[in-house]
């Protein structure tokens, strides 16, 4: 696979251009370049209309880019019909969106972050910061490289290579490690702000943090939590402002 | 609050920006989690602890955002970068408050200066359809950069206006000692009802939510000891 490394780093970038038309569209365009650049002596209209084919409509999670990258890139010199391509490109979006998210998303940056926040209000400090850069970028690095040669390798039986890989059991493991690290780290970090403020202080935030919860809930997602606390907030400088 | 010099302000703009940037457009290493953003912001304004108490209530509502697909959420990295830089070298218990009265607003601008540059992008890629169409890589590249420049500009537009707001609250509108920790109060109020929603949100009704559930037993029971 020519170009390999260079289409990696420029999968880093692939959400460069995001948009509402072409979603990642042109992002990927921009990283099956380099993967192409042997095609443009062999078969330069070939090369071309895959450039072409390459910058359209696209949508999934960045991190699992590489799977469609990699088994559009072999389909293209196999010389699979372009309209094969094509819809193989627009069946790859949901699956890859859906196993990315919830690997990613839903999975390994919640884990992580919970994991840190428990580690800095338990004293790790900076440390946990860094643990948390080197330890997501390392499994995110190793993804990426793992996908563009998984597609690349599997080309148009991409789909199966994904069913049989790794991810989906990672996701169904994933998410009970970030449902118990979050849920580790809001007491502690709960604990850690609220003790600076005594116990009638702290028993106001965590009555506001209930009502935040339900009210939310009940009006979201038009008041969600941030407009809730900015609501909060305004109220409170109101009621100060008038002598409350 | 905030004793800046020149060159710890043009540090932070960079920050912001590469923050901004790392949201969604390049590397999305998790630069942009207000955690780190924080931490090296408060690091640069010379007070790491204030950096990492912003991070980490910027972080808890951050916990409440899912980015799937074209949803649209606030950008809490430049926020949380200017929220660090104004609550340094404050007693946490009154700074916390105001830093994140600004950061709070100045995610919620950050979240609509997203769908600008997505529309912005959309606007470019139509100008080049005739040299997409035609396969020319250099239109590719060209626009490619474009994305990342006006993301770019977004950020460091964001940190500008952020770091200049944070100036003039720290010098127009000083806040009594009691309403500064009345904010304190409800921002940390706020952001654990941001960490609560999303992680119950997440949880659905499977074995995730009873993880959730044992890992806050653990956590109470550490917060306790600790």
């Amino acid at each position: 696979m020519t170009g390999g490394w260079r289409a990696l780093l420029r999968l880093l970038a692939v959400q460069g251009t995001w948009n509402y038309e072409r979603m990642l569209g042109v992002g990927m365009g921009y990283a099956a370049e380099p993967l192409l650049e042997d095609l443009k002596t062999v078969d330069p209209v070939r090369h071309s209309e895959a450039i072409v084919r390459s910058t359209e409509f696209f949508n999934c999670n960045p991190n699992l880019a590489g799977l469609a990258l990699g088994a559009t890139t072999r389909a293209e010199y196999e010389a699979v019909p372009g309209d094969q391509i094509a819809r193989l490109r627009t069946a790859l979006c949901s699956p890859l969106g859906a196993l990315g998210d919830e690997l990613f998303w839903t999975g390994a940056v919640p884990a992580l972050v919970g994991a840190a926040l428990a580690a800095v209000v338990l004293g790790a400090g900076w440390w946990a910061i860094v643990g948390l850069l080197i330890v997501y970028n390392l499994f995110r690095l190793a993804t990426a490289i793992w996908s563009l040669r998984t597609g690349f390798d599997a080309g148009m039986k991409v789909g199966a290579a994904i069913s049989a890989s790794w991810v989906p059991r990672a996701v169904a493991r994933v998410g009970p490690v970030a449902g118990f690290t979050v849920g580790v780290a809001i007491p502690l970090v709960a604990g850690w702000f609220l003790r600076g403020f005594g116990w009638p202080g702290g028993l106001g935030a965590l009555a506001l943090a209930a009502v935040g919860v339900m009210v939310t809930r009940w009006f979201g997602p038009g008041l969600n939590t941030v407009r809730f606390t900015l609501l909060a907030m305004l109220l409170l400088l109101l009621f100060r402002r008038v002598g409350l | 609050m905030i004793e800046l010099q020149l060159h710890g302000a043009l540090l932070l703009i960079v920050w912001g920006m590469v923050v901004a940037l790392d949201l969604v457009s390049v590397p999305q290493g998790l630069l942009s989690r207000p955690l780190v953003a924080g931490t090296v912001a408060g690091w640069i304004a010379g007070d790491l602890e204030a950096g990492l108490r912003m991070g980490v209530l910027f972080e808890c509502f951050a916990l409440d955002v899912l980015p799937i697909g074209a949803v649209r959420y606030p950008d809490y990295g430049p926020a949380t970068v200017v929220a660090a830089a104004l609550a340094a070298h404050a007693p946490w218990e009154f700074g916390l408050g105001v830093s994140a009265l600004l950061g709070l607003v100045l995610s919620v601008i950050g979240g609509w200066s997203l769908q600008f540059v997505r529309r912005w992008n959309a606007r470019a890629i139509q100008r080049r359809a005739a040299a997409l169409a035609a396969g020319g890589s250099s239109a590719i590249r060209r626009l490619q950069y474009g994305g990342l420049l006006r993301d770019a500009l977004r950020g460091a537009v964001l940190t500008v206006v952020g770091l200049a707001a944070a100036w003039l609250i720290a010098r127009v509108m000083p806040t009594a000692r009691q309403t500064a920790v009345g904010l304190s109060l409800v921002a940390v109020g706020g952001a654990l009802a941001a960490a609560i929603s999303g992680a119950v949100r997440s949880a659905g009704r499977g074995a995730r939510l009873r993880w959730l559930i044992g890992g806050a037993a653990v956590g109470v029971l550490l917060a306790v000891l600790t």
